[in-house]
């Protein structure tokens, strides 16, 4: 009876109105936040550290390069400009072997004979993009080796055809072993080793730090070698002054790298503004409410000095005005929790997909938990308006 | 329950001259259970005596104790749980729910207490001459009507004073003798005292103490 008489004289446009409002604040809001999520996961996971905000930076190669005039190693000051670089977080330089290398397959593995000059290149292990087993000591069965993707396409679709020998499954490359052969200072050693995974990002045949440390250390001939090749973390968003760096360095990076970066930070921006737009409309809608809750209140004020003067409690009369107050906010809020999750499962994410846009969707409890926020904040402001106004009019 | 005044003068009453008989400006105490009459003529101040006491009026200079309890110290929060427990009142203009039918009004005093049965509500009703106007909106009662739900509904709690604000002025002789005979039984169930506000009419009302303004 008290919801009767307390509701009685209720606007119906100014409800509408605010709930309106606050569904598609709610709903912008919610999403927004999630395709936050999605693209802050696409850029600090783990597995994608080696993301579009690590990449691998090496100095154009010119014809004075080419005349041995002009070197595109790294010098130390170099790299530590490089660090100094504000929005550059993290720089591991390539480190390559001292040594000569070849490969020759392990007769009886499956491998069809050959014999190549290679290199090894090592990267510190959280740039490695593959999760495989990396761990290398003097007693470890072999050397694991990680192999650029296109490595094994070159051998299958151009060698294997040129040379006359039958192509390569993955498998099989990943089930045979190779045999090393070292030429360093003190002559000549085999060794054994596995191609351990493909890596789709990184250009270069990688072992290992711990045995080109080693390796290095034993057979090299104990200069120094300056990097050529640099992985930089950038940090979001900073696609400028990457671009800014080339131009200064002469550097060359895959163009891909650049791109993907500034659609990143084109999405971020889209979405930071559809999240304030979101915020502001939901800020709007809460004033809508409080105001629609005024109004009611004060149509009601007869009715609730009555009630206080028969012995009705603040309490009773806030808990039933709150209470209808919560339930519409809680349809508002399983609404706005539904119609996001269709739009970002039907919409977003096809749309993100048809143009090539990869992005890990994340959980989706914490734009559900912030929705639940906003039900709680709506429900709180609600509740201290409702009591101030009802106290007044009870004094 | 004790109510004791100590030269209180409503604000809106500093301009008029008070008589020594008068409760403004005087000091006095009453013990109840008692049942008391006020009797004066229109603007000397009835309701706002009534008022005060219930605590809807707070504009007065001087003290008002209840249970030797300084009103003025009264918290809304207090002052709702006296009107539950101890406080009960019909007001002059008597604060119905128009929109409410008769028995809503009834209901609405006996869900929060829950004091009395529906049958006997339904009894007092019709006791009251009113038994067939209890589905009715109360807006289109007449004020004699009205006033006999509004005198039901007072008694739809425990009380140690019952204050009533010319509770009879739109009843006949016979309808005011049968509602006066009803708040006097339900007062003594509630071992409670009552305060009734008059134009001059006592309705054959058998008083112990008699105020003056």
């Amino acid at each position: 009876m008290l919801k009767e008489i307390l509701f009685r004289n209720k606007t119906n446009f100014q409800f509408v109105f605010a709930t309106i409002g606050a569904l598609i604040g709610l709903t912008a809001l919610c999403l927004s936040f999630q395709l936050m999520l999605d693209v802050q996961s696409f850029h600090s996971g783990e597995e994608d550290l080696f993301g579009p905000n690590s990449v691998v930076i090496q100095k154009k190669v010119t014809k004075l390069s080419s005349l041995g005039m002009n070197s595109t190693d790294f010098s130390d000051e170099e790299v530590e400009e490089l660090r100094n670089k504000e929005f550059i977080t993290d720089v591991a330089p390539f480190e390559s072997a001292d040594f000569r290398v070849a490969i020759s397959e392990v007769e009886g593995d499956g491998l069809p004979p050959f014999y190549a000059d290679m290199f090894f290149q090592s990267i510190p292990d959280r740039f490695l993009d593959l999760d495989v087993d990396w761990d290398w000591n003097e007693e470890s069965e072999y050397i694991p080796i990680v192999l650029p993707r296109d490595f094994i396409m070159i051998i299958n679709y151009g060698i294997a055809q040129s040379q006359g020998f039958n192509q390569i499954s993955e498998e099989l490359m990943l089930a045979a072993r190779l045999t090393i052969h070292i030429k360093g200072k003190d002559g000549n050693t085999k060794m054994i080793g596995r191609v351990v995974g493909f890596s789709q990002k990184i250009s270069s045949i990688l072992v290992p730090k711990s045995f080109l440390d080693h390796a290095n250390e034993k057979y090299g001939s104990g200069n120094k070698i300056q990097p050529n090749r640099i992985f930089i973390t950038t940090v979001d968003d900073s696609y400028g002054e990457l671009e800014e760096l080339m131009d200064d360095m002469n550097l060359d990076i895959a163009k891909s790298a650049i791109d993907v970066a500034k659609i990143k930070t084109i999405i971020g921006v889209v979405i930071g503004i559809f999240g304030i737009a979101a915020v502001l409309i939901m800020l709007l809608s809460l004033m809508g409410f409080v105001q629609y809750s005024q109004l009611v209140l004060s149509k009601a004020s007869y009715e609730i000095q009555t009630l206080l003067r028969l012995g009705y409690s603040i309490k009773m009369i806030v808990k039933t005005f709150i209470k209808q107050m919560a339930i519409t906010f809680g349809i508002i809020t399983i609404s706005a929790i539904s119609i996001m999750i269709l739009i970002k499962l039907l919409i977003v994410d096809v749309w993100l997909d048809d143009n090539g846009i990869q992005l890990e969707s994340s959980s989706l409890i914490p734009a559900i938990l912030l929705a639940i926020l906003c039900f709680g904040i709506f429900v709180g402001a609600n509740f201290l308006n409702v009591k101030k106004t009802v106290r007044k009019l009870g004094e | 329950m004790t109510i004791e005044f100590n030269n209180v003068l409503p604000f809106p009453l500093q301009e008029y001259p008070h008589g020594p008989e008068s409760v403004w400006k005087n000091t006095f105490k009453i013990d109840f259970p008692k049942k008391v009459v006020l009797n004066a003529s229109s603007g000397k101040g009835k309701s706002t005596f009534v008022n005060t006491i219930y605590g809807i009026r707070q504009d007065f200079e001087g003290t008002v104790k209840l249970d030797n309890a300084d009103i003025s110290n009264f918290t809304l929060d207090e002052w709702i749980e006296l009107r539950r427990t101890k406080l009960s009142i019909i007001f002059q203009d008597l604060q119905l729910f128009p929109e409410l039918t008769v028995m809503q009004n009834l209901q609405l005093k006996n869900e929060l207490t829950n004091h009395r049965e529906e049958s006997r509500l339904i009894e007092m009703l019709e006791l009251l001459g009113i038994g067939d106007k209890q589905n009715q909106l109360c807006k289109n009662l007449s004020l004699g009507q009205q006033q006999r739900v509004a005198i039901i509904r007072s008694l739809l709690q425990p009380f140690e004073l019952l204050l009533m604000d010319e509770p009879f002025s739109h009843l006949d002789d016979n309808n005011a003798k049968i509602a006066l005979d009803l708040i006097a039984k339900e007062t003594e169930l509630n071992n409670g005292g009552f305060i009734l506000t008059t134009l001059g009419g006592y309705h054959g009302f058998d008083y112990e103490q008699e105020l003056n303004l």
